[in-house]
């Protein structure tokens, strides 16, 4: 590998810890210079085009304006802007999926009112998630009208749940680490790990052949009924806190962030 | 006949498509769908209409737009992504000056932190909800700078929604112009700026084809993929117009027969 001139590196992140402390003195060990912009520091203005590059951890809402903001003055983001946008909302995220012959669950969207005149009792229980937004944050199940507010006006998205086994799945490069996880916990909850699973395994990798993605991770569902592979959501920069692959996923993650800004430099 | 789809919410319904709807339903089928009233169906909706007209920018109409374009091949007007670019000010600002657009200097801020021009407007970032601009008018050391109350709303109010606010360097302009695009069409008014007069119909009257601004016009819609909008202009005192805002839901009752020329453009715009 060549020596690569030191960098100025940063990273949009909602959180200076976690997966982001770390991959920061990863790179700073290797000589370069890491910035991290939390929602408090981050101005979005000519300031930000001084450094190399950044990587898009958190995909709120003004860290995506960032991105685009890099993007249109020709500062790489990494991952890619436009498809991280794609998987922080939901609506987008369906269709894309759809597009693309994934399995997802059926989804609605009205207000209450809407919901309790013309949807069938049959259809419940559904799972309410914000529209803007990924992970397990302010989701929760609705097991029958009764559970909305039906004084609200505001639009709502329901998925409806599918009955079965729940997987978290992550993927670096070619490695998965696929983990069976409790209905709707978040990342980094007890998972048990599940090896062999050849099918999740595949649905993975082609999930991030078709949207050429580095790492990633995906929460399944495999309907008990059917045995049939949901995605019901979608992330592109994870914690990795339940990895078990054999691969430091910092190592792994930071070197293949620098390969892309280098590919991408050179383009 | 054909048949219009009208997607809707209850405040647009009420106030402003009334001589829309009465001159449409002389010439086509009219279909409506009401924001607060449709439940949407990602996977079951049969849609058999010719075209359809989205008079409102909720995240509801937001998704009917995004299914019809994404399962049929029924035009709908505007697009999806023309009705999200247009409400999202940032985002159009970063578009249209990377498209080489004059728009005003802008940047987002947290809260706190003051931006480089020493005149600005504050404005709201998501301009998605039926409101009108609000200003509230500062002048500091003998500096304009006006604040727009919803951004402030947003920012710092018991529902604050986020910690930044959008600045747009202020340009001072005798008249504020207003052009409304139907397709290829645009139609030039100009009138007081809102802070000089707040009601803007007092003294607004059509001028002719600025073609500076007419260039600007359509390059602004074909970048944000909008075929029905207004779009205001300022013009500096050196003499450069700045594109200042931009709307996927204009008010056509405003301009001379503008809901017979929207009805005219649909028709001609229906699958065949």
């Amino acid at each position: 590998m060549t020596i690569m001139e030191p960098l100025e590196i940063g990273i949009l992140s909602k959180r200076n810890k976690g997966f982001t402390g770390k991959i920061k003195r990863y790179y700073e060990k290797k000589g370069h210079s890491v910035k991290i912009f939390l929602e408090g520091n981050l101005s979005i203005d000519n300031s930000l085009l001084e450094k190399d590059f950044y990587i898009l951890k958190s995909k709120q809402l003004f860290y995506l304006y960032a991105a685009y903001f890099l993007d249109s003055n020709n500062v790489i983001v990494i991952p890619d802007t436009y498809i991280s946008h794609i998987f922080k909302n939901r609506v987008e995220s369906y269709f894309s999926l759809q597009k693309k012959g994934f399995l997802t669950p059926k989804v609605y969207m009205g207000n209450a009112k809407s919901f309790k005149s013309q949807l069938s009792i049959n259809e419940f229980p559904l799972v309410q998630k914000p529209i803007m937004s990924s992970g397990s944050k302010d989701i929760r199940i609705i097991k029958s009208i009764n559970d909305l507010d039906l004084n609200s006006e505001e639009v709502i998205y329901l998925e409806k749940y599918i009955e079965g086994n729940h997987y978290l799945v992550y993927f670096i490069e070619n490695e998965t680490c696929v983990c069976e996880k409790k209905p709707l916990a978040n990342e980094h909850q007890k998972v048990k790990i599940i090896t062999n699973d050849y099918e999740i395994e595949q649905l993975t990798l082609q999930w991030k052949e078709i949207y050429k993605l580095m790492f990633g991770h995906l929460d399944l569902i495999r309907e008990r009924s059917t045995n049939k592979l949901y995605i019901v959501d979608v992330g592109t920069f994870p914690e990795f806190s339940n990895w078990k692959g054999s691969i430091d996923p910092i190592k792994a993650i930071g070197d293949s962030i620098l390969f892309k800004y280098q590919l991408l430099k050179g383009n | 006949m054909v048949k219009i789809g009208l997607i809707i919410d209850n405040y647009h319904l009420e106030k402003k498509v009334m001589q829309f709807l009465e001159y449409c339903r002389n010439i086509a089928e009219v279909s409506i769908y009401v924001e607060e009233e449709y439940l949407l169906d990602f996977s079951g909706n049969k849609f058999n209409e010719d075209i359809f007209f989205a008079k409102a920018k909720g995240d509801l109409v937001l998704s009917i737009v995004k299914l019809i374009e994404e399962s049929t091949q029924i035009p709908v007007i505007n697009s999806s992504k023309g009705i999200f670019l247009a409400f999202n000010r940032f985002l159009n600002s970063v578009l249209l000056r990377k498209a080489g657009i004059n728009i005003p200097d802008f940047c987002l801020l947290p809260l706190g932190l003051m931006p480089p021009f020493k005149e600005y407007i504050i404005k709201n970032i998501i301009d998605q909800k039926n409101y009108s601009f609000n200003p509230k008018i500062n002048k500091e050391e003998g500096n304009l700078k006006v604040i727009d109350i919803r951004a402030l709303e947003e920012a710092e109010g018991i529902n604050a929604k986020y910690n930044h606010l959008y600045y747009q360097e202020f340009i001072k302009s005798k008249w504020e112009y207003k052009i409304y695009t139907i397709g290829e069409e645009l139609y030039f008014f100009k009138q007081l700026p809102i802070l000089v007069n707040p009601d803007k119909m007092k003294s607004r009257t059509e001028i002719p084809n600025i073609p500076e601004i007419a260039e600007m016009a359509h390059k602004a819609t074909h970048i944000l993929d909008l075929e029905i909008s207004s779009i205001d202009f300022l013009k500096s005192k050196e003499g450069i117009y700045y594109l200042t805002d931009i709307n996927s839901s204009p008010n056509f009752n405003y301009l001379k027969n503008g809901p017979q020329i929207v009805g005219d453009y649909l028709i001609s715009r229906a699958k065949r």
